[in-house]
């Protein structure tokens, strides 16, 4: 996995969520963004996304982490 | 084609579209027309032709030429038929020996002042002067020729494509009108008076340093050889048509391709063409000579290494390198390794069949296309909230529209065409309100009404939107019963209390946007309250890091006011090249099969599993902007791009460089050695729009004909390679004829189940969706329901983020980036023909403010900084933008304009943020080092290329 790589998915992700804060609370921002990362994202991305987020996924805005958890968990 | 008129026949006036009906008598025909019809045109629809010289059926009549005299029974004289309304019970003859002789004694006068040289004139065989002369029978000019005349007229050949030879001119006026009625320029006038008429343009300029957009409607309006095709100067007139799509910009122009064997005289626009209705703009009907330059590709190439000469090959050397090279790097690196890029500029057969290759034959869904950098956001938008990806409208829905509202789009320059018909409307009495950074030529339209310019700082659209929304919500401009019928209720109230929050009033908005409160809330009320108010939008809306956002806080205005579902109003995207709604059709997206079906979906993937014979990955593939990351990470490694150039087109460049160089096989197929081509290891010809058969579908979801008028020059239509390749690959596909790739994306979209080339034969055009319930089509959409949910649209939610590129010590200014006439897109075409006379080099236009800042004046060299990259460009000082706002165009390689862009893009889609890059200006002396490096590489690349033929030669 290359880190520009990552990086970009982070900020991609991370601005999903910032544009669909107003979705609801916490928990609706990030059944919308899983929704969207789903349903645009390749295989490869959310397979990186996943390993980032088991990692601590540490530059992950909250409502962002927690739908990588909630994709990791479908996933498994 | 079904036509209720005859295309190639001119009936004199326009038709009137009244729906009372009034029956006369022409010579002894009772004939029953519209009420308005003149009895000119009443006479040509029962195949009575009256003579007529200064009328024509596109212009309203004028009466000058008098030579259409006619005689009613009851009426005194002998009145003009073209100026003259057809009645109830009239009686009219057209033919008897006084009107004769009238005729004869008018013809007389114009020949007497008019060059006797037709055997020798370009209008020869062509010119309604000579025809008429032969209608009145004229025989003899008692006059003379030794009077005072016009026959040493000078000409003007300053225009690279028409020559003005005043010597012929009849001063029937009908190439002013053209220009007034058709074009709405206004660049003619009649200057003079009696015998001192002439036509002048500008201000008694040449043609070519006049206000003249070079559209070519006064060509077609003049009766003689005034005002002649240099084409047909140079070739005589041609000896036959095929009528065919224009292959610039997303209007979708009919055109005739009028020949001579299999070479293009001329590119006549079509009358009978539904989306332009017989106009054109200099790109399409003049811009055509790329397709024989001397640059195309005339064989395939192949090399190891982009750093090494090409090497001329067969056909079946480079397709079967090209499946080789694929295969083993798959094998090496997985399924997933390699992907492709479909073309808008290539038809929907070839696009259709690009993505096939992909998701079929390579076994996965790398599959994207040019339209990721440009309208993808519409795609997601309108999807979101109106429940299809598609514009609402015809185009001529404009002329029903009281109110036209454009956003981020410059109609004039970028869509000629419909911005011709746009201005008559305005011309008519529709306001016009301009969401803009700049100021467009739209908002100088002669004769406009009531008009509005809101210059929005850029990246401010959204909060422009919701301010808008904010007052027609909390002023009661709502089209409550549209709400409370059509839209989904939940969604309704979630938006309507976030879109009354005072954050979104104008006045909040106002040290965002820069727009003045009071104005916003002009412009709200005159869009809420016009009766039909239409929104026009184009990239200005889209190639924002919000730009998805964007699209749907539009749809949210149209359904909040009512406006969608009928003429006249809508939601209308201005595609930019000619087939990007088609190439976003036939599904190139990588989430998405043809029909917008999501590769999840399973019964969708099912039908397609079922007649393509193979099983269909149901994750979505990469997009662009992940296949270039992709490849730089060593995970991407081999790219079949047809008809695309993202090497000049991408968003920072440099990025875009260092992912094609990271390919172990890129395959390009195009017309020319295009930037991306020179990082290529297989170089397959492409074909022109005149080599090939298939479909275009323009910004109106018209499906036109492309009709192959020469053959392809290196021996292949586009849709041959893929096939070859696909067939090279393992993968087999058996097509005869485009038709057939047709029928098959018939059976398995539902949009277009009806869709066939002999319907398309029978109706001209067709707008999907065309099936059972619109068996043929539907011009406008969701005039009873929404294809979303159970049919309600649904409101999104629109919060406004700033992006994060925005100006700052460092980088002061915002760049802002567009298009002009002349030329089109990455320019590859344009800059092959003579456009290049209006605009031969990008520049950088400059607010004087910033100008003054920085001690620039016009022409000097400047120096333009970003966090992506460095360029240089020369300045012209300007007050179409606002100070800190700076803008240029991306047509010349050279230029470097996306070496500034950056990789910021729209949240949902990817799409680029074109349209904002922060940096700073400076005066320079020599260009940047990546204009060097670019010049040294292209004169590389180029003596690669001439190796190639050289070589191949030798063999020969």
């Amino acid at each position: 996995m290359s880190q520009s790589e990552m990086d970009r998915l982070v900020q991609m992700i991370n601005q999903i969520a910032i544009n669909n804060i107003s979705a609801g609370d916490e928990n609706a921002v990030a059944e919308m963004i899983a929704g969207h990362v789903q349903k645009f994202w390749s295989r490869r991305m959310k397979q990186m996304l996943g390993e980032y987020v088991e990692q601590g996924g540490e530059e992950l805005h909250p409502a962002a982490k927690l739908a990588a958890q909630k994709l990791s968990a479908q996933a498994a | 084609m079904l036509q209720h008129f005859d295309p190639n026949k001119d009936y004199g006036t326009p038709a009137s579209l009244s729906e009372k009906l009034v029956t006369l008598e022409i010579d002894g025909v009772e004939i029953s027309v519209p009420e308005g019809t003149s009895v000119m045109r009443a006479a040509a629809l029962a195949d009575i032709n009256i003579p007529k010289l200064c009328a024509t059926d596109n212009l309203e009549s004028f009466g000058s030429c008098r030579i259409c005299a006619v005689q009613i029974e009851g009426r005194r004289g002998t009145p003009a038929s073209c100026t003259t309304p057809a009645e109830a019970g009239m009686k009219v003859t057209t033919q008897n020996e006084k009107l004769a002789k009238l005729r004869r004694n008018i013809m007389e006068l114009y020949i007497s002042d008019h060059p006797l040289d037709c055997l020798t004139c370009p209008a020869n065989g062509d010119c309604e002067l000579q025809d008429m002369a032969g209608a009145v029978g004229l025989r003899e000019v008692r006059y003379g020729f030794d009077g005072e005349n016009h026959l040493d007229a000078p000409k003007d050949t300053s225009n690279p494509y028409f020559t003005f030879d005043a010597s012929k001119c009849i001063v029937c006026s009908r190439c002013v009108r053209a220009c007034s009625e058709v074009q709405g320029t206004f660049a003619l006038t009649i200057d003079g008076r009696g015998f001192d008429s002439k036509v002048a343009a500008g201000q008694d300029e040449d043609f070519l340093d006049s206000e003249c957009v070079s559209c070519g409607a006064c060509v077609q309006a003049c009766p003689t050889a005034t005002l002649m095709e240099n084409s047909v100067i140079e070739m005589g007139q041609p000896e036959h048509s095929v009528v065919t799509t224009c292959a610039y910009c997303g209007v979708g122009c009919s055109f005739k391709a009028d020949m001579k064997g299999d070479q293009v005289v001329r590119m006549t626009p079509y009358k009978g063409g539904e989306a332009n209705h017989g106009h054109s703009c200099v790109k399409g009907r003049f811009a055509f000579g790329y397709a024989t330059h001397k640059d195309r590709i005339r064989a395939p190439m192949i090399r190891d290494s982009i750093d090494q000469p090409w090497k001329e090959v067969s056909w079946e050397e480079a397709i079967g390198f090209a499946a080789r090279r694929l295969k083993e790097i798959q094998a090496e690196h997985g399924r997933e390794s390699i992907g492709g890029i479909t073309s808008s500029r290539c038809t929907n057969e070839e696009t259709y069949l690009v993505q096939k290759l992909i998701r079929a034959g390579f076994g996965n869904n790398n599959t994207d296309t040019c339209a990721r950098v440009c309208h993808s956001p519409t795609g997601y938008g309108l999807k979101q909230t109106l429940g299809e990806s598609a514009g609402t409208q015809t185009f001529d829905s404009v002329m029903q529209s009281d109110c036209v509202l454009v956003i981020g789009a410059n109609p004039t320059d970028a869509h000629p065409v419909f911005g011709s018909l746009m201005r008559r409307r305005l011309r008519e009495g529709a306001s016009l309100i301009v969401a803009d950074p700049r100021h467009i030529d739209l908002l100088d339209t002669p004769h406009l009404n009531d008009s509005m310019h809101l210059p929005l700082r850029p990246g401010t659209n959204v909060a422009l939107v919701n301010a808008l929304a904010h007052v027609v919500v909390t002023e009661g401009l709502e089209d409550k019963e549209f709400i409370a019928k059509r839209c989904e209720g939940d969604a309704y109230s979630k938006w309507r209390d976030f879109i009354s929050d005072e954050r979104h009033s104008p006045e909040h908005m106002e040290a965002v946007t820069g727009v003045a409160a009071a104005d916003i809330r002009q412009a709200a009320r005159t869009y809420a309250t016009a009766g039909n108010a239409a929104i026009y939008y184009g990239l200005g809306v889209t190639e924002h890091s919000q730009g998805s956002t964007m699209v749907m806080g539009i749809a949210n205005l149209a359904l909040a006011t009512g406006n969608i579902g009928r003429e006249g109003v809508g939601v209308n995207p201005l595609r930019g090249q000619n087939n990007v709604q088609g190439s976003c059709d036939m599904g190139s997206f990588p989430h998405e099969l043809p029909g917008y079906q999501h590769v999840a979906d399973p019964v969708a993937r099912g039908r397609f599993e079922a007649v393509w014979g193979v099983e269909i990955d149901h994750e979505p593939g990469l997009r662009i902007p992940n296949m270039f990351d992709a490849a730089i990470a060593g995970q991407f490694r081999a790219m079949y791009v047809q008809g695309e150039d993202i090497a000049q087109s991408d968003p920072n460049t440099q990025h875009v460089e260092q992912a094609l160089r990271a390919l172990d096989c890129l395959i390009v197929q195009d017309i020319f050695l295009n930037e991306t081509a020179k990082f290529a290891h297989v170089l397959l010809p492409g074909s022109t729009f005149l080599e090939k058969n298939g479909t275009f579908t323009n910004a109106e979801r018209r499906i036109n004909r492309v009709r192959k008028v020469m053959p392809p020059i290196a021996g292949k239509e586009d849709w041959e390679v893929t096939v070859e390749l696909s067939n090279a690959l393992g993968y087999p596909m058996d097509y005869s004829h485009p038709s057939e790739i047709m029928d098959e994306i018939a059976s398995l979209t539902p949009s277009f189940k009806n869709v066939s080339y002999e319907k398309l034969e029978q109706e001209g055009s067709l707008q999907w969706p065309c099936n059972d319930e619109h068996p043929v089509g539907s011009p406008i959409m969701h005039v009873e329901n929404f294809p979303i949910g159970d049919g309600k649209a649904h409101f999104a939610i629109t919060e406004f983020v700033a992006t994060t590129e925005r100006s700052s010590r460092r980088y002061p200014l915002l760049l802002t980036t567009g298009r002009i006439l002349s030329q089109y897109n990455v320019g590859a075409q344009t800059r092959r023909t003579d456009n290049q006379a209006w605009h031969d080099e990008d520049i950088l236009e400059v607010h004087p403010y910033d100008a003054e800042e920085r001690g620039i004046k016009d022409g000097d060299w400047l120096g333009i900084s970003s966090r992506a990259g460095h360029t240089v460009l020369r300045a012209l000082v300007s007050e179409r933008m606002q100070p800190g706002v700076v803008y240029t165009t991306f047509h010349h390689p050279h230029s470097g304009a996306n070496v500034i862009t950056t990789d910021n893009s729209d949240w949902a889609t990817n799409c680029p943020e074109y349209k904002v890059t922060a940096v700073q200006v400076e005066k320079v002396t020599q260009p940047s080092e990546w204009q060097k490096n670019f010049h040294d590489n292209h004169e590389r690349q180029q003596s690669f290329l001439k190796e190639a033929a050289a070589a191949a030669a030798e063999a020969q």
